[in-house]
């Protein structure tokens, strides 16, 4: 089973991608405000793109009720314990 | 027109369609554009450059990945967020292309579908390549 050290470095390597910048450092109170280029449709590509590094989906509720990047790593930590 | 729901789709899904683009296409990308490259308006300019006629312009072509998804696939719930085309070899006017697109991903969170999109000539070449995302709208409206 995947640590919370191993998910957050997978996570940070979506976050470089999809922002194109590799000088992201994830930490958990990290929201859309600490991004410039984080807006709905970059989120939407964010959120699809991490759905595919961790073969899952996600429903909406589980999504929106997210309030920072450390709440992300909580329920893909617990989603992939469910796998 | 097509008229497809979000649970209605499925990963693999396709639609096509033929058009032919004409002279007139390229008059009223020109007007409305204002773009005035004589490689696409002037035929002997695109002949010394060593093209067989004024080359179609590529947005004109890119153009028809709007009908795909607005008429198509999903259709009338479509709500274009983005593309991200490459021309991949000239087209000219009076050339019959035909437009392709699958779907290759469906995000059910936000209702949105991924569709890799292409055009080909008459003799199948490949001339644009598109990915395509497309958000689809619920009775609600979007999640996005």
């Amino acid at each position: 089973m995947e640590s919370i050290e191993e998910i957050q470095s997978r996570l940070q390597e979506v976050f470089r991608d999809i922002f194109d910048d590799q000088a992201i450092v994830l930490f958990r109170e990290m929201t859309a405000k600490d991004i410039e280029d984080w807006d709905s449709l970059t989120h939407i590509n964010l959120v699809v793109a991490v759905e595919k590094e961790f073969g899952l989906k996600f429903n909406l509720t589980e999504i929106k009720g997210l309030k920072n990047v450390g709440e992300m790593i909580d329920l893909l930590a617990r989603r992939l314990s469910i796998k | 027109m097509n008229r497809y729901d979000l649970a209605q789709i499925a990963e693999g899904m396709k639609a096509s369609f033929e058009v032919q683009l004409t002279q007139e296409m390229m008059a009223a990308f020109r007007s409305i554009t204002g773009d005035e490259n004589p490689l696409h308006c002037d035929k002997e300019y695109a002949k010394a450059a060593g093209y067989p006629n004024t080359v179609a312009y590529g947005m004109l072509t890119a153009s028809f990945f709007s009908t795909l998804v607005g008429m198509y696939l999903p259709g009338e719930k479509a709500l274009f967020q983005s593309a991200d085309v490459s021309f991949l070899a000239p087209v000219f006017p009076g050339q019959i292309l035909r437009v392709l697109g699958e779907v290759s991903y469906i995000n059910q969170a936000y209702g949105q579908i991924e569709i890799k999109a292409q055009v080909l000539n008459e003799a199948d070449e490949k001339v644009a390549k598109a990915k395509l995302k497309v958000g689809v709208r619920s009775e609600t409206g979007t999640r996005a």
